[in-house]
């Protein structure tokens, strides 16, 4: 990890440090999406990039996503390297058909001669009381195709690191921003450095239970984990990073090494993330397993807007405290 | 919070236990692990260990019950406590206790032992206890829901390097069951005896041969003990009906071939087992039937050590015996009794020969075999015997 001097920067800050570092490396980058330009975004992740690059390379669009999607898959196919903005990420259901039928298989289906290096960046994660059609993190769906690589940064470090790659990435890649996480300190440093696809982060070592979490959910692992600590049960935390690639191993010797785990993961917990980790899981460490494989996700319900009601569709520190001080028989 | 003492389950199907007595009275402060009260199963005389730290109270059973396995007999108390009011259960049995074990204090689970037939237990428990040869069913179920967790194990491999499981020592229980289990035997099992003469020449000659290479690469004597076992489970897996048991109403047939060996103990007669002896290379059953003598004679075999027997071979050829009875061990539907290696005088050919002669009698249950099956079985034992190399292969 490169000497970061102390420096601190928000998930956003990161974020557009990113993308400014990038286009004033590779003038083929380029920046399309609602309200990015002027506006920098509501969440102002993007503040200041209009001034410094112009309209022709932060363009704002009209609201729609699947028009605009297509223009930067083309745009990728013919040179360019398109980051792509979805405010929400509940509007992918829009650019599906572009990401599913063109992005992921233009280069399988020509045999090679055309690639689509373009980012996909957008939101998960609820609990900022907008509702059901703004809350939800369906990040599971892109995991789901060959093709797309799908990208989940933790902290304003990982967030940097990652976007680079995925900017710098042959192919299309998705990147999914905790939209609550934008204001989270951690340290960046100023000089160029990429965090790669596939690799795993321990972001707290543990002997008793592993807690993989994503996105989101890593910080609320750490904060469960602190709790655990107090009452003697020591936590490990491992975050993937990446959903695709995904770094399997990492996993796997975790789970060996405290033979009990519990998967976090703020999309909805049927059929989502959560199973493919924890079946990845269970089939690499299953004779070091002392306890089922637990999952936590999202409720299968809508995302509710009333505030009490949407603060348990999803996994708290309070919630993952108790399930691990279960798993562990406490 | 309180921790109840139950009743363990020591052997895979063990109903009661009988309390032989308190090591410990009511009021005395205990330590986890410390023996607390001694148990006699139909095999064993057990100490039982504390599953926590405190008090001793509520002492509900008095030495010399009898009682259903899972029941609570005590309370490990915090000083000043007192222990939890009666259990709603009794007389439901093994599965209502436990439960309501499980529910009166976590630990008490723990203590609480299960059968094969209830038994939970983790992947990495199970892995352990294999690679460890941890026999499952008396091990603690610390899980949250009374599984065998991977700590269970490595405790329980852990005591079994220490604990002096079998309390022999005490002498008087093992003479007892001795009394006991043969009465009972010669009583209810229709015995009837099938003798055979042997030339034990060719064992005599394998032995010498195969000695020092199994001294060199095992460290141990191989005894002509070992040979039979070998021989004799090799045989056995050729005929299942004598690996067989009477179960009430019908014949059972046992899925492995595992040989008891009668031995001498303090007060009276163990037989160890050596289990799968049929599979178990001659060197392997050598070093077994070594460890299991030098444990049955400081009375330290372990549960595990005596149980599952599917056959008997009791050797007195030691102590000069020509040839004797031996009386079956329920629910074994044989046992075999092998006098000494004498020289004798016997026609060889239409001459007379000196040959080291050894008699063979097999006790047999008729409700599981009748004399033709019998008899073709020592048949092809006396073929073993007559040429080791071939079925020791």
């Amino acid at each position: 990890m490169p000497e970061t001097g102390g420096r601190e920067l928000t998930f956003a800050q990161a974020i557009r440090e990113a993308l400014a570092e990038e286009m004033r490396r590779d003038k083929t980058v380029c920046i399309l999406g609602e309200d990015v330009a002027e506006a920098g975004t509501p969440f102002k992740v993007l503040s200041g990039l209009l001034e410094e690059f112009g309209k022709d390379r932060v363009l704002d669009t009209p609201i729609s996503e699947a028009g605009f999607t297509g223009l930067a898959v083309g745009a990728a196919m013919t040179g360019m390297r398109p980051v792509v903005d979805i405010m929400f990420g509940d509007f992918i259901t829009l650019t599906m058909d572009q990401m599913v039928n063109q992005a992921a298989k233009v280069h399988y289906m020509s045999g090679g001669m055309w690639k689509v290096p373009m980012v996909m960046r957008t939101t998960l994660g609820a609990t900022r009381r907008s509702a059901a059609q703004h809350s939800q993190s369906l990040h599971a769906w892109f995991c789901h195709v060959p093709g797309l690589k799908v990208v989940m940064p933790s902290t304003p470090f990982d967030a940097k690191g990652l976007l680079k790659s995925a900017i710098r990435d042959e192919n299309p890649v998705v990147f999914f921003e905790d939209k609550m996480m934008y204001k989270l300190k951690g340290s960046v440093p100023a000089e160029d450095y990429t965090v790669p696809l596939g690799v795993a982060d321990v972001k707290r070592a543990g002997e008793d239970i592993s807690l993989v979490a994503t996105s989101s959910m890593v910080q609320v692992a750490l904060g469960a984990a602190t709790m655990l600590e107090e009452i003697g049960i020591s936590a490990e935390v491992v975050d993937p990073r990446t959903l695709w690639p995904l770094d399997e191993k990492t996993l796997i010797e975790s789970a060996k090494k405290t033979s009990r785990v519990i998967v976090l993961d703020e999309g909805y917990e049927r059929y989502g993330v959560t199973a493919e980790l924890a079946s990845v899981i269970a089939t690499g460490a299953f004779y070091d397993l002392d306890a089922p494989v637990k999952r936590m996700g999202a409720m299968h319900v809508p995302i509710p807007f009333s505030p009490p009601l949407e603060d348990v569709t999803v996994p708290t520190e309070q919630t993952v405290f108790e399930a691990a001080r279960a798993l562990c028989g406490r | 919070m309180a921790i109840s003492v139950v009743m363990p389950a020591l052997e895979m199907a063990q109903e009661t236990g009988k309390l032989i007595s308190w090591l410990k009275k009511e009021g005395d402060p205990v330590a986890k692990g410390e023996p607390l009260l001694e148990v006699e199963t139909d095999k064993a005389v057990m100490e039982v260990e504390s599953p926590g730290d405190g008090v001793l109270a509520g002492v509900k059973v008095q030495a010399g019950a009898e009682v259903p396995v899972g029941r609570t007999i005590a309370w490990i108390v915090r000083p000043g406590e007192t222990p939890p009011a009666e259990e709603a259960h009794i007389e439901s049995g093994r599965k209502t206790a436990a439960v309501a074990a499980s529910s009166q204090a976590a630990s008490a689970a723990s203590a609480a032992q299960s059968t094969a037939r209830e038994l939970k237990i983790s992947p990495k428990a199970r892995r352990l206890a294999s690679e460890r040869g941890v026999n499952l069913a008396h091990v603690r179920r610390s899980g949250p829901g009374g599984e065998i967790l991977a700590s269970d194990i490595l405790a329980a491999a852990e005591s079994t390097m220490t604990s002096p499981a079998v309390a022999v020592d005490t002498g008087s229980p093992i003479s007892r069951l001795m009394a006991e289990r043969t009465t009972q035997s010669w009583t209810t099992v229709p015995h009837f005896f099938v003798v055979r003469e042997v030339d034990a020449g060719a064992l005599n000659d394998t032995r010498q041969k195969l000695a020092a290479e199994i001294e060199q690469s095992r460290g141990v004597k191989l005894t002509h003990t070992d040979l039979l076992v070998a021989l004799v489970a090799r045989v056995l897996a050729k005929h299942p009906r004598m690996n067989a048991s009477w179960a009430g109403e019908g014949v059972r047939v046992n899925a492995d071939v595992n040989m008891g060996l009668a031995m001498a103990a303090d007060e009276g007669v163990v037989a160890p087992v050596i289990h799968q002896a049929d599979k178990a290379e001659l060197g392997a059953i050598a070093v077994q039937r070594r460890d299991l003598t030098e444990r049955a004679r400081s009375g330290k075999l372990r549960p595990a050590d005596i149980a599952g027997g599917t056959f008997t071979v009791s050797n007195l050829g030691m102590f000069g015996v020509d040839a004797f009875s031996a009386i079956i061990t329920p629910p074994q539907a044989a046992i075999l009794a092998v006098g000494r290696i004498a020289d004798r005088v016997v026609p060889l050919e239409g001459r007379p020969a000196i040959r080291p002669m050894m008699t063979l009698t097999l006790s047999s249950d008729h409700r599981v075999v009748d004399g033709a099956r019998a008899a073709e079985f020592m048949r092809d034992v006396a073929e073993a015997i007559g040429n080791p190399q071939a079925w020791l292969g």
